[in-house]
């Protein structure tokens, strides 16, 4: 009936209907659309044009059409290290937030029954504390007279730390961005349907065989998209290497802190911040097309 | 125990006192919202987040001219001013609206200036940044003879680069660069950068706190070296980078926010930094032996200033301000107050002698002559190379 209507009036009303239904459109995704291009494309133009210019005399930009800013990052190996700093830690970080993130997610999407929203919850409370006070509150933790200290002991290494080296940021880094990559994955592991992993055994399959014929493939948009949503904030971060790298691990966060901050230099600021959403675009392209690769060939065969 | 500890840090944090000199730190907060600051001031709605200040204003023009308007728009560093002062400034001028806006940093003024702001009538820039604020044409020539106690600045403080004419500011407060240092854990006083360099390569590797702050951590090697902290001469960079990559790997922390918290837990004993957070440290008897030094060879003296801004609406409650700040007896208030320097001489003798004495405060008279005023050398690619090579060296 309803879609009867609705057929109907489209059809008699011809031309106006039409513009009508346009129009409709038009205001539907009016609000999202400027959304996007005030706030993404905008600055996205913005950092492109000022990665052209140069320092303004009292620092900023003034407007010029140099290839300085790009030559300077890409001419000289020494300025592309925060690149690959950044995009090692964001990698090790990334793999470390599967590491610990698929279990719990398996775990609570399985085994919560009806506690499941209880869980859900524990995992977000952290989340209304200020970021910045979860990362100070594990300079406590880490620090000469707890865990660092502690550990130091065992091994019975005085100077043994953690504060201040890479695995302090990568603890940071898996702590803080964790939440992202669970919720993706709890979602897909949610809605999977418990009867392909019985069919799966009854069929003779291994554990380990399900698990990777077929609880995987079902997680795997989740853990793209979990992938993806840690990836790219690690990429850009400042704070956790500032405080609990003790200042010691240098990524392009701080680097572009330095830009715009310490020199004023707001164009080569900028050509950094376009150089890292390049190197952003391509990894992340290459992660997509390489967890992706062959799948469909592989649904067919299954078929 | 640890409980205590993170009581300490959520007390810090939450203070977050940005006491005048934690700030050119490019610390997280800070760098983050004065680089905010900065994006959307550029824009064209800049202006606006000042502008509620402006229109709560009455016409200055209805004032006939040496008529102390009631009102006073101050944009400054915070707890800055001692409050009994702006108590008795507003009594006696009659001045009923002393608004008192807060940045932290000196990017963070300048940001809100160049997005159009107005409606501040005095502002308190640190000294090398006030030739690019005239430049810009963002300040007022002073009328000094309108600030007839401008008479007691000491002259040491007058006709410096950033103002070789004395007509955009007035000086404010003052201070340094040095070595705090924890006395227990050094057995002896750190006197001089190169005493600072050498414990750092040895006894004390891995025990050493930098702020995190370019203009700051130059000083050290080009003092050092005996040259002037501003050189942009090329073979004094190269031999100051030297320096500074040998002292790289001992280093613990690059830290502008939290290097108290270093010094306090005894994980670091040195700090090249700031005297803000000292007085805190010597106030705890765990940490009384937290002293602080004037490095011998010299060393860096920042000065805040008084400017005024060339669309002031309240020019004559500016110029009463200013007046009246450098009372003598109005400046001893304000250097009890906030711990910082005055530069009048005549209030110097009013200020207790255990501020006097207190190198942290007032720089022995022995290193005046070695200190140096800042100029503004963050254009400079050479060292800004440097910096980001010594960076990305600490701790490796």
């Amino acid at each position: 009936m309803q879609s009867g209507t609705t057929r109907t009036g489209a059809g008699s009303d011809g031309l106006g209907g039409r513009i009508r239904s346009a129009l409709l459109t038009f205001v539907l995704i009016l609000p999202a659309g400027a959304w996007y291009l005030v706030l993404l494309v905008a600055p996205l133009v913005i950092i492109t044009i000022f990665s052209f210019g140069v320092r303004a005399k009292n620092g900023g930009y003034a407007p010029a059409f140099v290839l300085d800013n790009y030559g300077a990052i890409l001419g000289d190996l020494d300025k592309a290290a925060p690149f690959t700093t950044s995009l090692s830690m964001a990698i090790a970080g990334t793999i470390g937030c599967l590491l610990v993130g698929l279990p719990l997610a398996y775990f609570i999407a399985t085994r919560g029954g009806s506690r499941k929203g209880l869980f859900i919850l524990l995992l977000v409370i952290p989340f209304w504390t200020s970021f910045l006070i979860r990362t100070y509150s594990w300079l406590i933790v880490l620090g000469p007279e707890n865990l660092g200290g502690f550990v130091g002991d065992v091994i019975g290494d005085d100077s043994f730390r953690i504060l201040g080296t890479p695995l302090a940021v990568l603890i940071g880094l898996v702590y803080g961005y964790l939440p992202l990559m669970v919720f993706p994955l709890y979602v897909t592991l949610e809605r999977m349907d418990r009867t392909l992993v019985e069919a799966s055994k009854d069929l003779g399959a291994s554990r380990w065989a399900t698990f990777r014929q077929v609880t995987l493939p079902i997680a795997l948009p989740g853990l793209i998209t979990g992938s993806i949503l840690v990836f790219i904030p690690m990429m850009g971060e400042y704070v956790i290497p500032q405080i609990l790298g003790y200042g010691r691990i240098y990524l392009v966060g701080n680097a572009l802190v330095t830009d715009f901050l310490e020199a004023r230099n707001w164009p080569a600021g900028s050509a950094k911040a376009v150089v890292l959403i390049a190197v952003m675009m391509f990894t992340v392209t290459f992660y997509t097309w390489f967890v992706n690769r062959g799948r469909r060939g592989r649904e067919v065969s299954v078929l | 125990m640890a409980q205590r500890d993170l009581g300490e840090y959520l007390a810090r944090i939450s203070q977050n006192k940005v006491n005048r000199r934690s700030f050119l730190a490019a610390s997280g907060l800070v760098g983050t919202s004065a680089f905010l600051a900065a994006c959307s001031s550029s824009g064209s709605s800049g202006g606006a987040s000042a502008a509620p200040a402006a229109s709560a204003a009455p016409a200055a023009s209805a004032a006939p001219a040496g008529d102390i308007e009631d009102s006073l728009f101050m944009y400054n560093w915070s707890e800055y001013i001692n409050p009994d002062n702006i108590e008795t400034y507003k009594a006696e001028f009659g001045v009923n609206t002393f608004q008192y806006d807060i940045f932290s940093n000196n990017e963070e003024l300048i940001a809100k200036l160049q997005g159009g702001a107005s409606g501040y009538d005095i502002a308190a820039p640190t000294a090398e940044y006030v030739p690019g604020m005239v430049e810009e044409g963002f300040l007022a020539k002073l009328d000094l003879s309108r600030i007839p106690n401008q008479k007691y600045i000491d002259p040491a403080f007058l006709g410096l680069d950033w103002d070789p004419t004395n007509e955009y500011q007035l000086p404010k407060d003052f201070g340094t660069t040095g070595i705090l240092y924890r006395e227990k854990l050094t057995g002896k006083p750190v006197e001089s950068w190169r005493e600072l360099y050498d414990l750092t390569l040895g006894e004390f590797s891995g025990k050493t706190v930098f702020v995190d702050s370019m203009g700051d951590v130059f000083v050290m090697p080009l003092k050092m070296l005996g040259y002037s902290l501003n050189s942009v001469d090329k073979a004094e960079l190269e031999e100051a980078r030297k320096i500074l990559l040998d002292l790289a790997p001992h280093i613990l922390s690059l830290d502008s926010d939290t290097y108290q918290v270093k010094l306090s837990s005894e994980e670091a004993a040195l700090c090249l930094g700031w005297t803000g957070p000292l007085l805190e440290l010597r106030a705890n008897p765990d940490t009384a032996d937290t002293a602080y030094s004037v490095p011998t060879e010299g060393s860096l003296f920042w000065l805040d200033t008084w400017v005024m801004m060339a669309d002031a609406p309240h020019p004559n409650a500016s110029y009463a301000w200013l007046d009246y700040i450098h009372r003598p007896e109005i400046q001893a208030l304000e250097t009890e107050y906030n711990g910082y320097a005055t530069p009048s001489s005549e209030a110097r003798k009013l200020v207790s002698q255990e501020l006097l004495d207190d190198p942290a405060i007032f720089p022995p008279e022995s290193v005046m002559p070695l200190l140096e005023g800042a100029v503004d050398t963050s254009g400079n690619n050479q060292r800004l190379d440097i910096w980001a090579e010594f960076k990305q060296k600490i701790g490796s």
